[in-house]
């Protein structure tokens, strides 16, 4: 999907850069919302509001808000996707390995 | 720099609401006491700095100290691996469990799993005290499964036919339709309305689509998401 959206905007994305979290695509903000999300799914509280607030000072409170929304919606799919043991259609996956290998998801642990 | 609760969307505000309360009512295959109480261990999975390692079930932990009056010791272990361990979920794992917890009954605890993680995730990202849970509403789950459940194969669960034509996201909870219900309305309010989802331009005119899914993706790569 991001991969997807970005080339319908026009826009850079290096998913490699993703990966290794830093930031790589050619995005406002692209930085800090890769660190929002890290932190917010890691439990080093500090680090979470420093990326918080880095946030809200670029992005504004009601950005912010809705980066909070996205993270939390993902914190739910992956395991609705993981728990109901949802897999992608062969052909799928097959028109999406340079897109899957870039993000490195051969090594992720619940791949099946 | 804080944020509180009135600086959130009063959709987002709702459909969080709405979910959360219902995990103190009775569902389709678990009683209100049940759910709430399956709830507290979800958030205690989902909060642990040092949590139990998957292959231990977290219900033979003593300084755990769950909960367990009104569902099964099994219930309990399933909604602790799935909060905290989801990506090590098996094929063979659900199938042990589905042995013990009915097929429909194990779908409506991905559901109770998924509500508190959302719901937590978003508290504690914007430093939000998490909400409290209110008292069990007495009465019994409605059991009533819908006469169109069949096996798929793009998902372990079974789901309402035709199978398969749909992404397995989005057809994995069908079978339960209050569950579906419920996690696809906080879908619609924390991500993107079901309707908009082909258009790479639509916004809420705070993020751009890209943006919404750089994040998305950090977040499904923290959380070794294969899918």
């Amino acid at each position: 999907m991001l991969s997807w959206s970005g080339t319908e905007q026009g826009l850079e994305v290096d998913l490699k850069n993703v990966r290794n979290a830093s930031g790589g695509v050619d995005v406002s903000f692209a930085r800090e919302l890769v660190d929002f999300a890290t932190a917010a799914t890691e439990f080093d509280l500090a680090a979470l509001t420093v990326a918080r607030n880095k946030l809200m000072k670029l992005a504004g409170l009601a950005a912010t808000v809705d980066v909070a929304a996205v993270i939390a919606n993902f914190e739910m799919m992956t395991r609705l996707a993981d728990s109901t043991g949802a897999r992608m259609q062969t052909e799928v996956v097959a028109d999406r390995l340079a897109v899957a290998t870039a993000m490195g998801v051969d090594d992720v642990v619940s791949r099946r | 720099m804080s944020v509180s609760i009135s600086d959130v969307r009063a959709d987002l505000v709702f459909a969080h609401e709405q979910a959360w309360s219902a995990l103190s009512h009775p569902g389709t295959w678990w009683s209100g006491a049940q759910r709430r109480e399956l709830a507290i261990t979800a958030i205690l999975a989902v909060n642990e700095v040092e949590p139990s390692p998957p292959w231990v079930a977290a219900s033979t932990v003593a300084d755990k100290k769950l909960q367990i009056l009104f569902a099964s010791s099994a219930a309990h272990d399933v909604v602790y691996r799935i909060a905290r361990h989801a990506a090590t979920l098996t094929k063979d794992w659900y199938q042990r469990t589905t042995q013990e917890i009915d097929p429909l009954a194990f779908i409506e605890l991905c559901g109770i799993v998924c509500t508190v993680a959302t719901v937590v995730a978003f508290r504690r990202a914007l430093d939000l005290d998490p909400p409290e849970l209110a008292p069990a509403t007495p009465g019994e789950p409605s059991r009533i499964k819908p006469d169109n459940v069949v096996a798929a194969t793009l998902n372990w669960v079974p789901v309402i036919a035709p199978a398969d034509e749909n992404a397995a996201v989005v057809q994995a909870f069908t079978a339960v339709p209050e569950t579906n219900r419920v996690i696809w309305a906080m879908a619609d309010a924390q991500y993107i309305p079901d309707k908009e989802m082909v258009d790479p331009h639509w916004t809420r005119g705070t993020l751009s689509r890209v943006q919404m899914e750089l994040v998305a993706t950090r977040v499904s790569q923290q959380r070794e998401c294969f899918y």
